[in-house]
């Protein structure tokens, strides 16, 4: 049995709800396309209703009419929340990634919606200069600070190394070190460093 | 040295308010707005003198010696107060995103001495939306009927709940808030004691907020 | 609210600790702390008392109440209480938590402790749970509770206030729906 066009209204609207990072090209979308079909063929079986002239004894002309037109709207709606969502996860995706869209992000937008991100960017970035006279990157210092330090060993010798603090400390191999994580992490990946475990 | 910086640092030109309170203030701030539906008014003037403190700060710090034990703590303290910040702001942020329509238009109808939205969310806001109504117009309404295409009807039904639970803290005794009854119950008139904590509505409570009676947790 | 912002605020709370150095007052934003004499007992916020103890210049000693017997006094009482007890601290169990992990030998019995600490949460937790459960049974919307603790608070966030919102959405729609069915009955 062909769907409702409210049910596939709602099949829009599904996708949606494990939000995941994998975008449907918006205008390869075939749902959308019937959507906007369906509702103009709804719609112009209200007008010709309208303009006919025949009497409607018990009203189910009324009816009908007022039935499609409640379904016109919902429907609008439907599409308008779907194009909303779909901007919010873009709009994630500004905060989250910055300015620059990976490509794989890229390739599944549409010519709008690409402008729509660029604009969203350029707006946001607007409003966080405006902030405190001085201007404050809101996507930045999303996790409250956290104190970490790690006790690390030096797998070679390194040399003189200077913390955050302004010590400096002398990296021989075997040596041990109390650093916070933030300045050995890097260390700590190019091998320099290993962290104790106790 | 003698450490002469983080002395009581002065708010406005007539007001000398502590910086200490200036953080309380934005912290309180801060987690109201994040448990409450609705946008509350904002403490721009507060975010912009705490700002300014941060930088004083972090200005004295570098004349202080590398190895200074002082010099990290401070470091962690500005750090806390920033995450602050950027929270207070962003969820502001998120809710004006949300009910874009609905927020200016309550704007419209507040004195211009009680604002909710700073200069800068008042002008991202209205930004934001053109920038949606542009968006639907170039994706769907174009594409629908006529007497179908309009923008704002739909957009201003985006409305907070203002009946959403809540949690909150009297901070000090209020008496006589009233809790709508429904079809089966009657109005209910409730007294919050100083230091009692409570689930309800956010409705009848949200004037309380403004004046510091009840805080948000 | 995110776990680690109910750390966030909890790390407010001063503690005791001992520093190995000494220091003049130090003029933080949010007040003054110290000043620091080696050797001598100084109240800082945890947050700092943290950080000073993994940079291996202070020794952190525990509040009064984060001892085992008196936590299982507390449990006790929150046995016998219908009510929920005033906690010692507004962030026992974040407080608990934060300084039994950070210190090796500063705090002694660590495991008993921590185990008086669980048993108490996992008391006041499972009276919440039925008392949420009775709430919402009742039809209730506004309820009182004090002596909840943030953390607590934040355990039954946000299933607690949604499922009173949607039971409110429920009935509004309903007064709606018979208010119609009253109106087209003439």
């Amino acid at each position: 049995m062909p769907l409702t066009l409210t049910q596939r209204c709602c099949h829009l609207l599904a996708p949606l709800i494990p939000f995941t990072v994998v975008f449907i090209h918006l205008s390869d979308d075939d749902g959308v396309r019937q959507v906007f079909e369906e509702m103009r063929g709804l719609y112009d079986q209200n007008v010709a209703a309208a303009n006919d002239s025949t009497a409607d004894p018990d009203g189910t002309a009324i009816s009908s009419i007022a039935i499609r037109h409640a379904a016109l709207e919902r429907n609008k709606r439907c599409l308008m929340a779907y194009v909303f969502n779909r901007s919010k996860k873009l709009r994630n995706m500004r905060w989250q990634f910055g300015s620059i869209l990976p490509p794989e992000i890229k390739a599944n937008l549409c010519e709008p919606e690409i402008q729509w991100f660029n604009s969203y960017s350029k707006c946001l970035a607007r409003y966080m200069k405006s902030i405190g006279g001085q201007g404050l990157n809101l996507a930045q210092d999303v996790k409250p600070p956290k104190s970490l330090y790690v006790e690390v060993r030096s797998l070679i010798d390194y040399g003189k190394f200077e913390l955050d603090n302004g010590e400096v400390v002398l990296l021989k191999k075997h040596s041990t070190h109390l650093m916070s994580r933030a300045q050995c992490e890097p260390l700590i990946i190019q091998g320099v460093l290993e962290q104790i475990n106790h | 040295m003698e450490d002469t910086f983080g002395e009581d640092d002065y708010f406005g030109e007539d007001e000398h308010i502590p910086a200490h309170e200036v953080l309380q203030t934005l912290e309180d701030a801060w987690l109201n707005e994040k448990f409450c539906p609705d946008l509350l008014p904002s403490q721009d003037s507060y975010v912009e003198a705490m700002m300014e403190q941060i930088q004083q700060m972090e200005d004295n710090l570098t004349k202080l010696k590398k190895t200074d034990f002082r010099v990290e703590v401070h470091h962690m303290e500005l750090a806390r107060i920033r995450y602050i910040i950027t929270s207070y702001l962003r969820t502001r942020i998120e809710k004006i995103e949300q009910n874009t329509a609905f927020i200016l238009e309550q704007e419209t109808t507040r004195s211009p001495e009680n604002p909710h939205l700073s200069e800068g969310e008042l002008n991202y806001a209205r930004e934001f939306l053109a920038l949606q109504e542009n968006h639907q117009k170039q994706l769907v309404l174009k594409h629908v009927p006529p007497p179908f295409q309009d923008f704002m009807s739909t957009q201003q039904s985006l409305v907070p709940n203002l009946r959403s639970h809540i949690f909150l803290r009297a901070k000090k005794d209020v008496n006589g808030v009233v809790i709508e009854g429904d079809r089966d119950t009657r109005d209910e008139e409730v007294d919050l004691e100083e230091n009692s904590q409570h689930i309800m509505q956010y409705k009848p409570i949200a004037n309380l907020i403004h004046d510091g009676s009840v805080q948000l947790i | 609210m995110d776990p680690s912002e109910v750390e966030f605020i909890a790390e407010k709370e001063l503690v005791s600790i001992v520093p190995n150095f000494t220091n003049s007052e130090v003029h933080l934003i949010s007040g003054d702390v110290g000043p620091f004499r080696a050797g001598l007992p100084v109240n800082v916020p945890i947050w700092m008392a943290l950080n000073l103890r993994q940079r291996q210049k202070c020794r952190i000693i525990a509040p009064d109440w984060l001892d085992v017997e008196k936590l299982e006094a507390l449990k006790e009482e929150e046995k016998s209480n219908r009510f929920f007890t005033k906690m010692p601290s507004e962030h026992y169990m974040v407080v608990a938590q934060l300084l039994l992990s950070a210190v090796d030998d500063d705090i002694p019995r660590v495991e008993e402790i921590r185990m008086a600490v669980k048993d108490l949460w996992d008391v006041r937790i499972s009276k919440l749970r039925s008392s949420v459960d009775t709430f919402i049974k009742t039809g209730g919307s506004h309820a009182r509770l004090d002596y909840l603790t943030t953390m607590e608070i934040n355990s039954v966030r946000p299933l607690l206030p949604h499922a009173l919102d949607f039971i409110d959405r429920l009935q509004k729609a309903s007064e709606g729906a018979s208010r119609r069915d009253m109106a087209s009955q003439d």
